[in-house]
């Protein structure tokens, strides 16, 4: 595979990877007021994402793939409501341990390499170009 | 003789600014993967300067030349800008400045050889 077409794979690999993760946040601060079924259940649990390495056999590129989904073990926010159907005997709801800010901040560094990837995505284009109109005007 | 190797050397350049290129979209891409540590290109060098001794691959199981060139920045003093908590040490900012080098040499290189075809071309017309 060639080096510019190897750039876009990888490129595009990153854009993958980016858009995953946008997708987990999203996951994230739709279920930001999520409380489990039962009375005293377990709400939902913030999810985490992590990225790593792999050589893409087909086309002998190393390539960015969502290594793990994970979930984040701090402990979940405790309000007290007695009238929440999810209620224990005290009266005390377990909320979901997530936390908005760090949810936006998140996106918006997703949201920051996502651009990036794209613009060497473009540029890579750009070179290409650049080699094909040599052709061009020197009939 | 000489147009011959003028393009060889132009041919050279080219594909060190292409593979330039692909380190740059694998350094960008892995801006958040943890313990990815920045990538870069040896300086183009046109092969009779370097005088530089690799390690030949003799067996199929060797590692092909992919990676040969590249050494980490972390390896040349003080060329790190900034490495995160998880070890990451790819800058989007400084990224983008190569990126933009990158773009300005391929574009003379690109004219250059557009520039000597032309000759060429003309010396064929007469």
């Amino acid at each position: 595979m060639d080096a510019l077409s190897a750039a876009l794979r990888i490129a595009g690999s990153g854009l993958e990877a980016q858009s995953a993760r946008l997708r987990v946040v999203s996951e994230n601060i739709a279920n930001a007021q999520s409380t489990g079924k039962a009375a005293g259940s377990d709400p939902y649990q913030r999810k985490t994402i992590s990225f790593g390495n792999e050589l893409e056999r087909t086309s002998g590129v190393r390539v960015v793939k969502v290594s793990s989904i994970g979930v984040d073990a701090t402990p979940f926010n405790i309000e007290r409501d007695p009238g929440n159907p999810a209620a224990d005997a005290n009266g005390d709801v377990k909320l979901p341990n997530v936390n908005l800010l760090v949810e936006l901040a998140d996106m918006r560094e997703a949201n920051r390499a996502y651009e990036a990837d794209l613009q060497v995505m473009k540029q890579s284009r750009d070179l290409m170009n650049m080699t094909i109109d040599l052709l061009k005007g020197t009939s | 003789m000489e147009p011959v190797y003028l393009f060889g050397l132009i041919n050279q350049q080219r594909s060190w600014l292409s593979t330039r290129q692909e380190v740059i979209a694998r350094n960008v891409a892995n801006a958040n993967t943890p313990g990815f540590k920045t990538l870069d290109l040896k300086p183009f060098v046109s092969a009779p300067e370097s005088g530089e001794l690799g390690m030949v691959a003799t067996g199929a199981l060797h590692l092909s030349s992919a990676t040969e060139g590249e050494l980490s920045v972390n390896q040349m003093s003080g060329e790190a800008w900034e490495t995160t908590q998880s070890g990451n040490s790819v800058s989007l900012e400084s990224e983008m400045i190569k990126a933009g080098d990158v773009r300005t040499a391929y574009s003379l290189n690109a004219s250059i050889m557009k520039a000597f075809h032309g000759m060429w071309i003309s010396s064929l017309k007469g």
